[in-house]
């Protein structure tokens, strides 16, 4: 074999690696750019599913019982269903239904929470050098849902809910549907929130 | 050697003169006169004046009704507008009113340790069927170091619920 065809061979060889190689970074970017396209429609998908939760009357909302209702223990989570006149709170075995027209008042209201909260957050106050004082800067937004109703007896209670970001105003719109009241108005939400004094509460 | 032991002999005497004076002052304090109450009833927590969220007013009456029924030592909590507490025997109605309001900030508060306070300043009214004001008491519910700005209302609801206790008796 003379050192031109075997040259030659090599080359070819290169060559044909090269168009490998190539294909190999091609199907490597087919692949990065369908990944980027299944992450987009699983974010929108998601976010759209959360617009037709808002939009539905009679759908579960995740919320948690802050405190006040009756037979439900404090910061218990659970599902929350407006519908045929009543307000029904879910949390496995614990079930709690109020009629909506004992509901004498409905105000909204934002808060926020840690991200890292319950047994960690407790944990993470043990950390060094402040590390939990930096996860404390950490916190999400939350809508809350104040109602006062009466029992059986007349006697007044209230309850304290918080929920997901844009949920509050959903559930009390479905909670005045179905004959509660409410003293604090649409325009009197919108005005109060032009106010120069309202502040963001961390 | 002998000098410390004087000393030291001194500084023990001294200890024990003031344990025991302090012991004299404790019990030289006047209790005071409780006023027989089997029931009481809560109305809601009014702010006339100061623009109080609903969360923390809800939140207080709540907890105030909480703490009135597990260490309150009446035989009957009511809630405001309950038809029963009508027939209820030495019923006593506590109003309360809120008479400043600081909402702080949890974040401030785990961050910085000493900022973010939340402060709520109640005046709390302990009255008779009649209307006869029994006892008045100004009443502060603070959150300082750790939890949400609504542990202030459980601190105010135990404060008062101290306040009760002291001065009302479903048995005397």
């Amino acid at each position: 074999m003379s050192l031109g065809s075997t040259l030659l061979r090599k080359v070819r060889g290169c060559d044909e690696q090269g168009k490998v190689g190539g294909e190999m970074g091609l199907r490597r970017k087919i692949a990065f750019f369908l990944g980027c396209l299944g992450a987009i429609g699983a974010l929108a998908s998601n976010s759209y599913a959360q617009q037709s939760t808002a939009a539905t009357t009679d759908a579960p909302v995740k919320v948690t019982v802050i405190k006040g209702l009756a037979g439900v223990k404090d910061n218990t989570q659970g599902t929350l269903i407006i519908g045929d006149g009543s307000m029904h709170f879910a949390h496995e075995a614990i079930k709690s239904d109020l009629a909506t027209h004992s509901i004498e008042d409905v105000v909204t209201g934002d808060d926020s929470q840690r991200v890292i909260r319950g047994t960690l957050g407790t944990l993470s106050w043990f950390a060094p050098y402040g590390g939990s004082r930096f996860l404390a800067l950490f916190r999400t937004k939350l809508d809350s849902v104040t109602i006062k109703y009466r029992d059986a007896d007349g006697g007044l209670h209230g309850a304290i809910f918080t929920m997901p970001v844009g949920q509050a105003e959903v559930i009390k719109k479905d909670l005045l549907a179905q004959g509660a009241r409410t003293t604090v108005t649409e325009a009197d939400a919108k005005s109060a929130a032009a106010t120069p004094d309202a502040k963001e509460k961390q | 050697m002998r000098g410390l032991w004087m000393i030291s002999r001194a500084v023990a005497c001294l200890t024990v003169m003031l344990v025991c004076g302090f012991g004299a002052m404790a019990q030289e304090t006047p209790k005071p006169v409780k006023i027989k109450a089997s029931a009481i009833q809560v109305d809601m927590i009014h702010s006339d004046e100061i623009k109080l969220p609903a969360e923390f007013q809800v939140s207080m009456y709540e907890d105030l009704i909480r703490q009135l029924q597990k260490k309150g030592g009446f035989a009957h909590v009511y809630r405001e507008g309950d038809r029963n507490a009508a027939s209820a025997p030495d019923l006593v109605t506590l109003r309360s009113n809120v008479t400043g309001f600081k909402e702080g900030s949890q974040r401030k508060r785990e961050v910085t340790t000493v900022a973010g306070e939340t402060e709520i300043k109640i005046h709390c009214i302990f009255s008779d069927k009649d209307g006869k004001t029994l006892l008045e008491a100004d009443v502060t519910g603070k959150v300082r170091f750790f939890g949400g700005n609504l542990r202030a209302t459980y601190d105010f609801a135990k404060a008062t619920t101290k306040i009760a206790h002291e001065h009302f008796s479903s048995t005397t």
